[in-house]
């Protein structure tokens, strides 16, 4: 008897029983498909990570952040005068692993003030690379120049969020050359970044056609807890308020006075970021900067490194172990449903034994009895699987609905296929034990029975 | 050369610690085209010797030979294929596939024999034809009479050409007059050519057959002590 024929029979005997063929399978649908969802879930998961770490620049992004002198240093700190412009400047020419360096000096507690409208903000003071290195873009008018830096422009570009708030009247308008006062000094407006919108939502806004609402909910979030930068992993470049780095000292840090003396303007940093040309150089590029901060800062090792590295590999081994302990869950339910089958099928097959006696008098042989009801378990197992993956689209969804969307589900191909070979592998290892039975039946005992 | 062969055939079996001889050593020989009844009262060892002669079970010891080829030392498959070539089985219970049409149970020997889906169908529906159950073709056993299903069981033996067909007790569960007509058909299919085997334990039934064979104690009576 060919496979073909095998279906046949496998498919009759099936409808012949729905009901019972149905709770048959019932075990491998549910196991199939909380092994999709639980793959569905932990990829959302790593996406909605991956989407944070993207969102603060990649993995080639490293800051440099202060860090306590080692106590042999201590008394000498003094000689370092921190992070600087200076360090900026000797990285950009020195360490030629790196590609791009952006200072910041910045300032919070800013009134921003445009006619009625005052927000209480941050203010960036930074060089053009900052829109770099945050993959901001320009919307509306110009990025910060290289002038603006050399002169001290009072200017200041914005972020689509931080607009819209500014001009609720006209939340998507151009509103470059319009002046606004950050702590009542007038700054022009020269430009306006585009609003970053993270890949759940720019597909949702697809799907539902319309921008504007995928933004809000991106804003507001849809989980139950907190809003605004909680929620949106875009939240630093949404909400930009930059204005040029010199502009920032000489207008706002200069009042710098210590023991009487005007100590000119201050020139320490709030955060120096540098990106990597080259994440294949990673450990060399850091070296290289390591050498030129150690020479600025005349020996005191005062900074520190922050990577993104760490945070990557973390995510990978969260993602990992939760795939293990979520696959280690739905393979239980997957293996129960096996034994569901087993054991139908061996109650099916005790009500055949008369059947098995007749095929095996017209001239079966035990093999083509063991085909028959081992290719009847794995039909099982395959339309088990596909109604399991039927239900995990619908769980998915269901989840998706209740998780914060940054970590919405999602389904590939590779888990589809990966739970499916399952559902099979399970319906192929059920079937063997009650198969092997029925063939070595004795056909004459199989005549008798019943 | 005779279609059927049994040379000192002995078949015992163990049931615990019991040794149950069921055919003491039989010698028999059937030619083709043959009409002959086996007889014998229950645990005479009748049953034992269709399996035999069916390729069901190989003997203890002593030699089966079926047209030409030697089954007793055969392989389960090998067995099986035998059963499928030459040999055509009627039961008492009719043993049909309920959840099988009547085209369907017909077919099912050709399924096992390899023949394709075309050639199977027209095959089956020859030998429902043969029968005279054309009109019920795509009935399920359970909507058919004992007769008409054992009609049904019959084409299923006829439908692989066999060499020989062996009837269990056909009529014993058919009320007489349908039995009459059952056993009309063996006559009809024994005058075109076909080697039937009745086996039975009715001498009424057997009486209607040329030759009986009488089995007795697992031993053959000889055929001068049947009272006539």
């Amino acid at each position: 008897m060919n496979f073909l024929l095998g279906l046949q029979v496998g498919f009759r005997e099936i409808l012949a029983h729905k009901f019972r063929s149905f709770l048959t399978m019932l075990g491998v649908i549910l196991g199939v498909a909380s092994l999709l969802a639980m793959f569905g879930l932990t990829e959302g998961i790593a996406r909605g990570m991956r989407e944070q770490l993207e969102a603060r620049g990649g993995i080639e992004k490293v800051q440099i952040e202060t860090k306590d002198v080692s106590a042999e240093l201590a008394e000498f700190s003094f000689l370092s005068r921190g992070r600087s412009l200076e360090d900026a400047e000797a990285i950009r020419v020195g360490a030629p692993l790196i590609d791009l360096v952006v200072p910041e000096s910045n300032k919070n507690g800013f009134n921003l003030r445009r006619g009625s409208e005052v927000k209480r903000v941050r203010a960036v003071g930074t060089t053009p690379g900052y829109t770099d290195l945050n993959q901001m873009t320009v919307e509306n008018g110009r990025n910060l120049c290289d002038l603006d830096l050399e002169r001290g422009h009072r200017v200041v570009t914005l972020g689509r969020g931080m607009a819209r708030e500014l001009w609720p009247e006209d939340p998507e308008g151009d509103h470059t050359g319009e002046a606004v006062f950050l702590n009542d000094v007038p700054f022009r407006v020269v430009g306006i970044y585009e609003f970053m919108l993270t890949e759940t939502a720019k597909r949702e806004a697809v799907e539902a056609k319309s921008e504007a609402q995928a933004e809000r909910r991106q804003r507001r979030g849809r989980g139950n807890t907190g809003r605004g930068r909680w929620r949106d992993p875009y939240f630093l470049q949404n909400s930009a308020v930059l204005i040029p780095l010199t502009t920032m000292v000489a207008e706002f840090k200069s009042a710098a006075v210590s023991n009487g003396v005007d100590a000119g303007p201050d020139l320490t940093l709030d955060s120096l970021d540098f990106r990597i040309r080259d994440t294949a150089y990673f450990e060399q590029a850091l070296a290289q900067v390591e050498n030129v901060l150690t020479r600025t800062h005349r020996g005191i090792d005062d900074f520190s490194f922050d990577t993104r590295e760490d945070w990557a590999d973390g995510i990978e081994t969260s993602v990992r172990s939760t795939r293990i302990s979520g696959g280690l869950i739905a393979g239980i339910s997957l293996l129960v449903g096996g034994i569901g089958i087993t054991n139908i099928m061996l109650a099916s097959i005790t009500e055949r034994i008369r059947e098995i006696g007749v095929r095996r008098a017209v001239g079966a042989t035990g093999r083509d009895i063991f085909t028959q009801i081992l290719v009847e378990s794995i039909v099982i197992g395959v339309i088990g699987g596909l109604i399991g993956l039927a239900t995990a689209g619908v769980l998915t969804h269901l989840l998706a609905s209740l998780s914060p969307e940054s970590n919405a589900p999602i389904v590939t191909m590779n888990a589809i296929g990966v739970s499916f070979s399952f559902a099979v592998i399970i319906g192929v290892f059920a079937g063997i034990y009650p198969a092997w039975k029925a063939a070595r039946l004795d056909p004459i005992e199989a005549l008798r029975y019943g | 050369m005779a279609l059927i062969e049994l040379r000192s055939v002995v078949k015992s079996y163990r049931v615990g610690e019991q040794k149950i001889t069921a055919l003491a050593g039989i010698d028999l020989e059937i030619d083709a085209g043959e009409y002959a009844s086996i007889i014998g009262p229950s645990g005479s060892g009748k049953s034992t010797l269709m399996h035999l002669l069916g390729c069901l079970d190989t003997p203890t010891s002593g030699t089966v030979t079926i047209d030409g080829i030697e089954v007793s030392k055969s392989s389960a498959d090998e067995l099986s294929r035998m059963r499928n070539r030459k040999i055509g089985f009627v039961f008492q219970a009719f043993n049909l596939l309920s959840k099988l049409d009547v085209l369907r149970n017909v077919e099912l020997p050709l399924i096992y024999s390899g023949v394709a889906g075309k050639e199977r169908q027209a095959r089956a529906r020859e030998a429902i034809e043969r029968v005279g159950l054309s009109e019920r073709i795509h009935n399920t056993p359970l909507q058919l009479s004992g007769g008409q299903s054992q009609r049904v069981a019959i084409a299923r033996a006829l439908v692989t050409r066999p060499r020989i067909i062996f009837a269990d007790e056909p009529t014993g569960n058919l009320d007489s007059h349908t039995g009459e007509r059952i056993l009309e058909l063996f006559r009809e299919l024994s005058e075109s050519g076909s080697t039937i085997i009745l086996v039975t334990h009715d001498h009424e039934i057997a009486e209607m057959t040329p030759r009986r064979i009488e089995i007795k104690d697992g031993l053959i009576v000889p055929p001068q002590e049947i009272p006539a």
